[in-house]
């Protein structure tokens, strides 16, 4: 993980600093074991062997975790449309954001082929990749999911107020020790050191996808990371996308189609019962959905 | 940046497919608690003042204060503790049998104690609790105990709730130094409670009674009453959410059978609205209406012998008999108003009035018992509860 | 949702007081289903719990309130109880 990651707990019982600290210890080393069980840079993680015997006729197994996490793979590729697919991590082969270089579209129709998850063989137990060069990766909710997790190792050390925070994909415990809600700002597009929005949670979780976290600009054009795998190109619809939702896993992947859906994202949200607000390039807001259990204001503030 | 609020409306129905995939993976969700208890997170302490006064046309009757105490503490996350300590002061006359026959209007005080604890045993799914309760007073003692369970479906929508009871009283007179009596009674219910939407609980109890005992009245005469009592009762409650108006309207029926011959209905409804982020206002209503006990005589008096006695009691003495106007057809109405203030997280005080009145023209169908006085009554009550 | 059904009863069998007592309680379990059974039931989700929670939502409401209520109503009305077992009696009936 290479943005921040924060776990932050509230001594409601007057247990003591070790006692927490310890909890979030145990919370740590869950997130640092999803990290290495799916990582792409580990020969021996699990994802790397699927990757490694793509294009032969290796299948490869999986355990309970992982599968469920196919699982999840396929139902969210199913519901977005085949927007949100775990194959698509071959574009960044193609997009050099580091370099700022927009590829050639034979670049493009070189990797556009390796992508599809509708191609891959998983019934359930096996998974094979049919084409050398496919690849899948959990990068799309790696960490939402890690959230979730080390919440529920919190949880089961008997912890009830805190939240945890992987780099801006936030999973809450329990309210603060006195009932109260914690306030997240949502970062603003355009300008690192503010946010434009504040949400209030007691529970649940907070997720934001946006063209401002990877993304160079050419030409007077922005191209953000999040890549249309069907084109290959960036969506520039909206400059970002927050979703509120009972599980980071699902507010991740809510805030990720719908910034790959563009316009018709706003459909989309309110399909899936989704409450948030995204904001499009000109940095108006639409909130979205109903918000009974927390608030979401609005404003910049720096 | 201007930002402008645009709103697009919720869809409703069932919350969305992906939020349900994600809920599916194996420990991303911890268990939720609507229905089933687990031990409260914090404590509670709670003291209430109660004042009851009754009347009836041309004599004010009874008085009762009553200072009362309850406590809930969390021992752990699987035990709980709670216990509550009321003393009602009771000043004033009985109310009359037959109110048209003027005597037996002696004041009276009497003073009653009583206390209950109870402690609760909490598992993933089910709870267990023991009771114990006693109350006395100079010319009544009881001493009561309690066993109850409850058990919840894996998804916490269902409840079944069972209980078993047993109480053992003990009856004697301030007029009749001679008079011991005992009267034993076994309790049975059950009853389900179910998350109906994700606005609506619904619950329905049925409970069994038989006692055995002295159920006559001591202070009045004639007055024989059956040495058994067999109760049925039916108890349906639904409480239903307006999230849009922050308001709740909990609505009760109950049907009560006995041996007695009497048959009972009380339908009931409370509105719970939220005012702002501190107060509430709970304006509430209740209908109530039963059918006269079968050995319920009017005050229809013998001609020789005069009151109390009914006609032909010592010609032909009847095996049950009482003039007790708790036991005529009547219908009741009780219109409340309870208004709650929260001064912080942790304190609340309320106030609640209430007015009662008694009538046999108001019984459901029209066919109440004739020639009593209307019965009315004033509750108040006010309270202060913290959290701790 | 099922209804209940309110069975013809055979006369003769049944005393009439429990015959309208029983047609009554018919009545009334009808009266509860159809209340109801305009709503069907759609169980919530663990995360639509929110507002199951609320202590206005709570069957019992404030103990000492419901407590000096029932016991007020038990000693001047015939019927009692219902709520729970184990609570013992007084002198009032």
């Amino acid at each position: 993980m290479s943005s921040v990651c924060e776990i932050r707990l509230d001594d409601a019982l007057g247990e003591g600093e070790s006692v927490l600290a310890l909890a979030a210890e145990q919370a740590i080393g869950e997130v640092r074991r999803i990290e290495v069980a799916y990582s792409r840079y580990r020969e021996d993680s699990i994802v790397s062997r699927i990757n490694a015997a793509a294009g032969s006729h290796e299948v490869v197994g999986v355990d309970d975790e992982t599968a469920s996490l196919l699982n999840f793979a396929t139902q969210l590729h199913a519901l977005s449309d085949g927007l949100f697919d775990i194959t698509s991590g071959v574009l960044r082969r193609v997009w050099d954001f580091k370099a700022g270089r927009v590829p050639q579209p034979a670049q493009l129709h070189g990797v556009l082929p390796l992508i599809g998850w509708s191609q891959v063989e998983w019934d359930g137990q096996t998974v094979r990749l049919p084409r050398a060069g496919m690849e899948i990766d959990f990068g799309g909710f790696g960490k939402e999911y890690a959230a979730d997790r080390a919440m529920a190792v919190l949880h089961a050390t008997g912890q009830r107020h805190g939240y945890v925070n992987l780099g801006g994909d936030i999973r809450v415990l329990g309210p603060r020790a006195d009932g109260s809600a914690w306030r997240f700002g949502i970062q603003h597009p355009r300008q690192p050191e503010a946010t434009i929005a504040s949400v209030e949670l007691t529970e649940g979780a907070l997720a934001t996808s946006g063209d401002y976290e990877r993304y160079f600009e050419r030409g007077g054009q922005r191209y953000c990371h999040i890549l249309d795998p069907h084109t290959g190109q960036p969506v520039n619809h909206w400059a970002g996308v927050s979703v509120t939702a009972p599980a980071c896993v699902a507010a991740g992947a809510l805030s990720t189609i719908a910034m790959l859906k563009g316009a018709q994202a706003l459909e989309f949200l309110a399909d899936h019962q989704a409450s948030g607000l995204v904001v499009d390039t000109a940095m108006r807001i639409v909130r979205i959905g109903d918000t009974p259990d927390h608030c979401i204001t609005q404003g910049v503030s720096a | 940046m201007a930002a402008t609020d645009t709103r697009l409306p919720p869809r409703s129905g069932k919350a969305g497919a992906i939020i349900a995939a994600a809920l599916s993976l194996p420990g991303v969700i911890v268990p939720a608690t609507a229905l089933a208890d687990t031990a409260p997170e914090r404590g509670e302490i709670a003291i209430k003042y109660l004042q009851y006064q009754d009347s009836q046309p041309d004599l004010s009757r009874i008085r009762v204060r009553a200072p009362s105490v309850y406590v809930m503490v969390p021992l752990s996350p699987k035990w709980s503790v709670e216990g509550s300590w009321v003393s009602d002061t009771v000043s004033g006359a009985t109310p009359r049998y037959h109110t048209a026959v003027s005597g037996a209007t002696r004041k009276m005080s009497d003073k009653r104690i009583a206390e209950d604890v109870k402690v609760t045993r909490y598992e993933e799914r089910s709870s267990y609790s023991l009771s114990l309760s006693h109350s006395g007073e100079n010319d009544y003692q009881s001493n009561a105990g309690g066993l109850s369970a409850s058990f919840s479906s894996d998804d916490n929508n269902r409840t079944w709730n069972v209980g078993v009871g047993y109480a053992a009283d003990r009856i004697s007179s301030t007029n009749d130094p001679t008079l011991h009596q005992r009267k034993n009674t076994v309790e049975f219910m059950a009853g389900v409670t179910q998350a109906w939407t994700a606005n609506d609980l619904v619950q329905v109890n049925l409970t069994f009674n038989r006692g055995h005992g002295y159920y006559s009245d001591p202070y009045k005469e004639p007055d024989i009453r059956p040495d058994k009592r067999t109760q049925s009762i039916l108890l349906t409650r639904w409480n239903h959410h307006f999230s849009e108006m922050s308001s709740t309207l909990k609505s009760t029926y109950r049907y009560y059978h006995d041996n007695f011959g009497i048959n009972a209905h009380t339908v009931g409804a409370e509105w719970v609205q939220s005012v702002g982020d501190r107060w509430t206002v709970t304006p509430e209503l209740r209908y109530y209406t039963q059918g006269a006990a079968s050995f319920y005589y009017d005050p229809v008096y013998d001609p020789v012998v005069g009151a109390p006695y009914p006609p032909g009691y010592f010609t032909n003495p009847p095996q049950f008999i009482s003039p007790d106007q708790r036991l005529s057809a009547f219908g009741a109405i009780t219109a409340g108003l309870k208004v709650a203030l929260k001064l912080s997280a942790d304190w609340t005080v309320d106030v609640k009035a209430e007015r009662y009145e008694q009538r046999g023209s108001w019984r459901l169908g029209g066919q109440g018992s004739p020639g009593l006085e209307p019965f009315r009554a004033t509750f108040i009550q006010f309270g202060v509860s913290t959290r701790f | 949702m099922s209804t209940a059904h309110d069975q013809p009863l055979v006369a003769g069998s049944t005393p009439p007081t429990t015959r309208r007592a029983l047609s009554r309680l018919g009545l009334a379990l009808i009266a509860a289903a159809a209340g109801l059974g305009g709503c069907a039931m759609s169980p919530p989700q663990p995360w639509e719990k929110g507002n199951l929670a609320l202590p206005e939502m709570t069957m019992g409401g404030d103990a000492l309130d419901q407590r000096f209520i029932q016991h007020i109503y038990g000693s001047k009305e015939a019927a009692s109880g219902g709520y729970g077992v184990g609570g013992g009696g007084c002198g009032c009936n």
